[in-house]
């Protein structure tokens, strides 16, 4: 499940947010989404999850067009927002079916008792959702996303509300879902996490895409890159 | 100025156009054509009421129409023809109103009457006002644009349903099977009558679309100016 | 997964919330109730005018409480961004509002079933017996406010004193509605049943279909994040 992007670009009445995207990633890539505020990587995150539809360009992912008036291709796409997303007055249980039947993915109560187990969560199945800390509706997240298995996993700042743990969690299940062959596309302020985690770098600003690379170790030409960003004097170190 | 050269020569000859139009309209209307026989002087208000109302449902079908071209193209210049559109649509009408009341006093003897026709023109009324308001009370420009065409769309195919439930509503007892509004008798109407309707009527059109390319022009002015300190601020 | 399903999906969502939270249910009912108590006071209902009026009075009863209903309909997923869930599922927009508007349409309907009754007994009218008939007429006039109604509420959902805007372009519209579901249930009343009111009955029909239609059609530019 290749993901292509070609000249993708979005304008907002006469503002370009995005101009001149296009990508490559083969199954399996973690990409970091790196880059100034305003840069666009929300835009850009937001058309690849379908939710807006581009000025000019086109994404195709799994050789199906995405774009804001095609459901259908949303099938496999997916969005993890770690404390949100999630229904305040139905029990944890109650969401992940809701989830797992909108998304046409239908679960046997065993495995969505496993896939609650395994982010720690089982014994809270039947608790309503609002009563969680935010620290557990990340799991629960977590273990939405898990069931659901999109090919193509979307994050817009996910750190924010996470705490250690969640942190670990959450790294641990997108190495795994990446091994299992999808593609994960990350956006991020904390700069070394993600790197970290990464298998390919994107560098978005002022709606372009200025650094586009698979990682390596060392990577001069990602600090160079990234230093035209950082304040007067300062420099990249890994 | 450069740019705003050519359209000020267009306006210039489009309003000196408007005007003598207008003149003569207003000179035939008042002194040429004859006196009604029933409603006597009176009915002369008739050379501007129905040119006004003629002029407002034309406004709501290019609201309609730049309303379904935003939601497809998605392009300003279409929300920006609605939105002008409307605005007129509703100053057209609240003329037709005055009009109708000025006109409704000495003939009945009130100033207000709920018959079909004054009924329906203040249900116009209402409902573009509505628009109006739903524009100016969302604060994301682009969401303004969109629920706009939404109620543009919704509010031009609910008045035939309104004509027909109105007209039925005060046609007391059986509702007609064919919508006909009362009265408008074109057959036995002074020829002299008649020219001052329609050169009235081609007056209104040529004020009404002189208002409308100003009103756009001043939008299209506005979306220059958000733009232009947009990318001054980059 | 077809458009009924999904409808099917999202209704079940939001009937289990309101069975748990009852807010919009009960502040409907409590407020459809008040509105009748307030009639008594605002207007000289006299026994032999009741009938005549009883008509009107309801529906201006159901406009209320409908708009009530109304501006709590996307109040799920105004929590939790999860409308933004909603948008980049696979879920069609037609889907949304098919599984709004009849949840709404539920909602008045629970209300107007104890709400008549309530006008029955309060105001001493006797014909009991046309209920049926009369809820039935209400019930199509029910869909055509719930119809435009859930639009509007939809592309109202971020504007500034939406409580004001939403019943003040919705009720203009809603006037063929209003004539003609009055009409009808005034013969009835009259006359035992629809009778010669049926071009009234054509026209709500006709009103529903056009309606209903055009929000599954465009519900997609309707609504956005």
């Amino acid at each position: 499940m290749r993901l292509t992007v070609t000249q993708l670009a979005k304008a907002y009445g006469f503002l370009w947010a995005l101009r001149d995207v296009s990508l490559d990633l083969p199954p399996g890539e973690f990409v970091a989404l790196l880059g100034p505020n305003g840069a666009g990587k929300t835009t850009l995150l937001k058309l690849l999850a379908g939710l807006i539809t581009a000025t000019t360009g086109s994404i195709q992912f799994d050789g199906v067009a995405v774009s804001g008036d095609n459901p259908q291709a949303r099938q496999r796409i997916g969005f993890l927002a770690p404390a949100d997303h999630l229904y305040e007055n139905l029990t944890v249980r109650e969401n992940l079916q809701f989830f797992t039947t909108l998304y046409d993915r239908h679960v046997d109560p065993g495995a969505l008792d496993a896939a609650l187990d395994a982010v720690n969560l089982g014994r809270r199945a039947d608790e309503y959702t609002g009563n969680l800390s935010s620290g557990m509706k990340c799991r629960l997240s977590i273990a939405k996303w898990q069931l659901l298995r999109p090919g193509l996993l979307l994050l817009d700042e996910p750190y924010g509300v996470l705490d250690g743990e969640g942190v670990d969690l959450l790294e641990r299940f997108l190495q795994s879902h990446c091994a299992e062959g999808h593609i994960v596309i990350m956006a991020s302020h904390h700069v070394s996490r993600a790197l970290k985690q990464c298998s390919r770098a994107l560098i978005l600003h002022q709606g372009r895409l200025s650094f586009d690379e698979a990682k390596r170790q060392p990577w001069p030409s990602f600090a160079k890159a990234f230093s035209e960003f950082l304040p007067h004097g300062e420099s990249w170190v890994s | 100025m450069d740019q705003a050269a050519p359209f000020k020569k267009r306006k210039g000859i489009h309003g000196a156009l408007t005007l003598v139009v207008i003149a003569v309209a207003l000179y035939w209307g008042l002194v040429v054509a004859p006196p009604d026989g029933y409603q006597g002087e009176v009915q002369r208000i008739m050379y501007l009421h129905l040119p006004s109302i003629l002029t407002a449902y034309l406004s709501y079908f290019l609201v309609f129409i730049g309303s379904g071209m935003y939601l497809w193209k998605r392009e300003k210049r279409d929300d920006l023809l609605a939105h002008a559109a409307a605005e007129l649509g509703v100053l057209f009408t609240a003329l037709t109103i005055v009009e109708g009341s000025i006109w409704g006093r000495p003939t009945w003897g009130v100033w207000w009457t709920w018959d079909a026709r004054l009924t329906l023109t203040a249900i116009l009324l209402l409902i573009y006002t509505g628009y109006l308001m739903l524009r100016s009370l969302i604060e994301d420009e682009s969401r303004a644009a969109s629920a706009a065409a939404v109620l543009g769309i919704i509010g031009f195919l609910d008045i035939p349903l309104i004509h027909m439930s109105v007209y039925w509503w005060r046609t007391l007892h059986q509702p007609p099977s064919i919508l006909r509004p009362d009265k408008a008798p074109w057959d036995n109407v002074d020829p002299s009558m008649l020219i001052a309707l329609t050169i009235s009527f081609a007056g209104f059109l040529l004020l009404y679309f002189y208002l409308l390319a100003l009103r756009y022009r001043v939008g299209e002015m506005r979306e220059t100016i958000k733009m232009r300190r947009l990318e001054g601020d980059a | 997964m077809g458009l009924l399903k999904q409808t099917s999906l999202l209704l079940w969502k939001d009937l289990l919330l309101e069975l748990r939270r009852r807010d919009s249910l009960l502040t409907m009912f409590f407020f459809g109730a008040l509105l009748l108590f307030v009639f008594q006071f605002a207007f000289d209902l006299a026994p032999d005018k009741v009938a005549d009026m009883a008509p009107g009075l309801l529906w201006l009863a159901f406009l209320f409480t409908g708009t009530l209903g109304l501006a709590q309909l996307f109040q799920a997923e105004r929590e939790n961004h999860c409308l933004d869930a909603l948008l980049m599922s696979p879920l069609e927009p037609g889907a949304l509002f098919l599984a709004k508007t009849t949840f709404n349409v539920i909602l008045m309907l629970l209300v107007e079933l104890v709400v008549m009754p309530l006008f029955w007994i309060l105001f001493n009218l006797s014909a009991w017996n046309l209920l049926p008939q009369l809820f039935l007429v209400t019930l199509l006039g029910t869909v055509g406010f719930c119809v435009l109604g859930t639009i509007l509420s939809a592309i109202t959902l971020k504007a500034r004193a939406r409580e004001l805007l939403l019943p003040l372009v919705l009720f203009p519209l809603m006037i063929p509605v209003l004539l003609a579901t009055i009409r009808c249930m005034e013969n009835v009343l009259r006359t035992g049943a629809v009778g010669d009111a049926w071009p009234w009955l054509r026209l709500l029909l006709g009103f529903d279909v056009i309606f209903l239609t055009l929000g599954i059609l465009i519900f997609d530019w309707v609504i956005e994040s």
